[in-house]
């Protein structure tokens, strides 16, 4: 037990940090699935995904299900998948954790869900129409839709959930209120008792108008609805309080209703029979808390599904049980390097490109962590739609090509093997959060920078808190950062235009990244990106540097599973069904 | 004696007063807060969020509303789960209790027991063994003896559960949650045994060699009493009475929950809470737990000093 508070303390900011990292940095691509309230779900199948530009493998069998454990064989209508670490607000919108996110997704369903490239598909909307000028949407929903109550969904309950996203009490994470909806701004300074671009046309139809257009609106506006006579029955503009009393008790779309949550152990779900699909085929589902490991939950039968790394070792080790089928995933976020573009040295486009090929990104996120990554060279997943790798430099290792442009760049090496200019040396400021990844990093770009005649300055932080408030304070050179996940490729674009890059700023990106949401056609879009990715990726804004690989591994029983990789299990978990 | 109880309760008005602005001061001051880990959030709506929250506010200011609540018995509401602070402390820290009454139970009964014993037989081959083995069992970090018991006792033998408080979507109640629960308890509970009875024993030891030295257990023996009496009487009570001073370091252990063992073995546990809290700079849950642990602490202390006048006539309180 606690002998002190020092060494208390000591435990807690070495390990917290660690908990830090994890809960905000990875629950993008998290132990399973959507991260955040804007990520849809439902909608039919999707065939498990394996990304060719990945070079994913697909699917492998359990080798032999007699191995199955006891624990695991007695459940015949449950299905019990591990989830970090749900708070208990499950009222889309307004949670603020990630994994409260992946609870919600299944309690309700969106408007609009995606397929496996990110493209819109109808779920509680039959359809849509968007008017030519790309402001107005205008949403069908469907016949006869029931929340897990009984009571019926209205146009009224889709314009009540954006109207309240636009109160200037809302504090949580969703986008609706970045689209600019027409007469959002005086709803939210109290000048309007309504907001004048939202229109419910009939108890089935409801239509949005945006001052300015926007191509990711469709998938952002139609996400979770919320019922107004339950989410509403108190609501005052300005005040919002009152919800937080409904986050555990949700009323929702979803496949699934909340029967119990038992804090820190699990959220125990039963089938709804209102499900506009139907009522799912395996009657109870249950998300058990597991922080830290999760490989004892899996070899003992506890739990029915869990993503791991997908290292070789990770990868032998499931296959070695016997019982689960391995499939291979791409999260759809990026890893990139962000570079203090404020600082002298790193404005220069040449020196950043010279670190882009200086850096063996092939050993550090590929070799090194055993297979379970892969090099980026544009903002996007390999998974989306958009991407491309036509007129795509690579940036292949190439430390006589770095020399060259640092040469180029007029940095020579002095006396003492560092290179100058204007007397001053040139070094690196490298910050990164603890973590096994981060090492291998560190031990490998110190040997590739020093060879290009830089210093390299690592330093590590265990609290991730720490670390972006650091890079804020502009005290830094480069630091190693993971997007949360994607579904819109302009998500992957945001941060270079909405300040978060500083000094990044060139007019031609703007006009491009304007150009992208200005259409909705998507073939005019992928041409659009494909000019945007290029151009980034020449300029380098940022250096980009990994994506991720992960394995879900699960219960050989399980029947109809596949993961979407915009959504994560929620559309197919209602046809998940035990053999 | 009342004098001193009121003479000490002024003083621990004031200590934790000074604690709290102090604790206040340091989560404020550590960088970055609720907002900045945010990743999804433009720097704009991140402007937004720290007006909403007061984050923005000078720190007195901060630390002076939050002080107005804590005096009306609020503590708040936690920024990251979304619940009043004492619901959470209620949902949690229970859980973290019964780990740690049961786990200290024991390593007081084993300690004890153990302790005597090797100071009657003060270095004969039973003193060396345990002392061996307890020294051993001390040395071990306690994620590896856990994941060793774990891999073990859960995985290969399947004797206990890996991990957790109840079987994953259970119903059961009385009796049967209750042997659950035990079952659960069982690897997490010897663990913590394990580790905290090496010092205690010693301490323990340490003592009763020096009281069987005194002239009064020399009188017993000569009076003729049992030598079990002699022991368990006389040199056991008087052997205690520093570890009274320990009691009071128990105190805030028994709510201050595991941060290491709650990780390992997945007990919905305050401890795991905490450390995740504080990567978050959830401010409200933080502040309530360590002034919580504070006051306890304070308690604990004064608990003890009673005690040992109670338990020593020699003591006297000023």
């Amino acid at each position: 037990m606690k002998k002190s508070i020092s060494t208390v303390s000591a435990i807690l900011i070495a390990g917290s940090m660690l908990l830090a990292a994890c809960a905000k940095n990875d629950n993008a691509a998290g132990p399973s699935q959507a991260s955040g309230g804007a990520s849809p779900s439902a909608s039919a199948s999707s065939s498990a995904s394996a990304s060719p530009a990945a070079g994913a493998e697909g699917l492998i069998l359990a080798s032999d299900l007699s191995k199955l454990p006891g624990t695991a064989q007695q459940r015949t209508d449950t299905i019990i998948v591990g989830l970090t670490d749900p708070s208990g607000a499950f009222t889309p919108y307004f949670h603020q954790s990630g994994y409260d996110g992946n609870v919600s997704s299944q309690l309700f369903t969106p408007l609009v869900s995606t397929d496996d490239k990110g493209l819109p598909i109808p779920a509680l909307a039959e359809s849509w129409d968007i008017s030519p000028d790309n402001l107005t949407y205008t949403f069908h929903l469907r016949k006869d839709l029931k929340y897990s109550d009984g009571s019926p969904v209205s146009a009224d309950d889709v314009a009540f959930t954006w109207t309240i996203l636009y109160d200037k009490a809302y504090d949580g994470d969703a986008q609706v209120n970045t689209l600019g909806v027409k007469g959002g701004e005086a709803y939210k300074e109290g000048k309007a008792d309504s907001i004048e671009g939202i229109k419910v046309i009939d108890p089935l139809t409801v239509s949005v108008t945006l001052e300015k257009p926007n191509a990711s609106a469709l998938i952002v506006l139609g996400s979770d609805v919320l019922s107004k006579a339950y989410y509403g029955k108190e609501y005052k503009p300005g005040q919002l309080d009152y919800i937080k009393n409904l986050h555990a008790k949700p009323v929702g779309t979803g496949p699934y209703k909340l029967e119990k949550f038992i804090p820190g152990q699990e959220v125990r779900f039963v089938a709804n029979e209102y499900y506009y699909k139907g009522k799912p085929k395996t009657e109870h589902f249950i998300y058990k808390t597991s922080e830290g490991d999760t490989w004892q939950f899996i070899e003992t039968g506890e739990i029915d599904f869990a993503s791991f790394s997908a290292t070789q070792e990770n990868i032998d080790k499931l296959k070695s049980l016997g019982f689960v089928n391995i499939l291979p995933y791409t999260p759809s976020t990026y890893g990139y390097l962000q570079v203090n573009l404020e600082h002298e040295a790193l404005k220069d486009k040449k020196v950043r490109q010279a670190i882009a090929y200086g850096l063996d990104r092939q050993s550090i996120y590929v070799d090194a962590n055993q297979g379970a990554g892969a090099v980026a060279n544009i903002p996007s997943s390999p998974i989306s739609w958009a991407y491309t790798e036509d007129g795509i430099n690579p940036y292949k290792f190439d430390a006589d090509k770095a020399n060259a442009l640092l040469d180029e760049a007029g940095w020579t090496k002095g006396s003492d093997g560092i290179r100058q200019k204007d007397g001053k040396p040139l070094s690196i400021h490298y910050l990164g959060s603890k973590s096994k990844n981060t090492d291998i990093f560190i031990a490998v770009a110190k040997e590739n920078i020093e060879a290009l005649g830089i210093k390299f300055e690592p330093e590590v932080f265990a609290d991730f808190n720490s670390l972006v408030s650091k890079v804020e304070g502009g005290d830094y050179d480069l630091v190693s950062f993971s997007t949360p996940m994607l579904t819109d490729p302009a998500d992957g674009l945001l941060q270079f235009v909405d300040g978060e890059i500083k000094g990044y700023d060139n007019p031609k990106f703007k006009e491009l990244y304007d150009k992208g949401l200005a259409t909705s056609d998507i073939e005019q879009r992928k041409a659009i990106y494909k000019e945007t990715f290029q151009l980034l990726n020449d300029e380098l804004p940022v250096i980009f540097t990994n994506y991720k690989k992960t394995v879900y591994a699960y219960n050989g029983r399980i029947q109809n599973l596949s993961v979407s990789p915009f959504n994560g299990i929620a559309p197919s978990l209602p046809d998940w069904s035990l053999k | 004696m009342g004098t001193f109880i009121t003479k000490r309760l002024l003083y621990t008005i004031l200590i934790l007063l000074a604690a709290s602005l102090l604790i206040f001061s340091l989560y404020a001051w550590t960088p970055g807060d609720f907002i900045t880990g945010n990743i999804k959030l433009t720097p704009e709506r991140k402007a937004e969020l720290r007006e909403i929250y007061g984050l923005n506010k000078p720190l007195l200011e901060r630390y002076g509303i939050w002080m107005k609540h804590a005096l009306h018995g609020d503590f708040g509401y936690s920024m990251a789960q979304q619940k009043p602070v004492f619901t959470l402390f209620n949902q949690y820290i229970w859980n973290s209790f019964l780990l740690a009454a049961v786990s200290t139970f024991f390593t007081w009964l084993i300690a004890v027991i153990i302790g005597v014993v090797a100071a009657y037989r003060q270095y004969s081959w039973f003193d060396t063994l345990v002392m061996v083995v307890i020294f051993a069992a001390m040395s071990l970090p306690s994620f590896f003896i856990g994941l060793f018991l774990i891999k073990i006792l859960a995985v290969d033998w399947k004797w206990l559960p890996p991990g957790g408080m109840l079987t994953t979507g259970s119903n059961a109640t009385g009796m049967a949650y209750a042997e659950e629960v035990v079952r659960h308890m069982a690897l997490p509970v010897i663990v913590m045994t394990l580790l905290g009875i090496g010092s205690l024993t010693r301490y323990i030891r340490g003592n009763m060699i020096d009281v069987m030295k005194q002239d009064y257990i020399r009188t017993a023996r000569a009076k003729g009493l049992k030598e079990r009496q002699v022991l368990f009487t006389h040199a056991l009570r008087n052997a205690l009475l520093p570890a009274i001073t320990l009691v009071g370091f128990e105190l805030p252990a028994l709510f201050g929950g595991s941060l290491i063992i709650e990780k390992i073995f997945n007990w919905p546990g305050i401890g795991q809470l905490y450390m995740q809290s504080f990567g978050l700079r959830d401010y409200p849950l933080l502040m309530g737990f360590t002034v919580l642990i504070a006051i306890l602490t304070v308690i604990g202390t004064m608990l003890s000093d009673i005690l040992y006048r109670v338990a020593d006539p020699r003591v006297r309180l000023q």
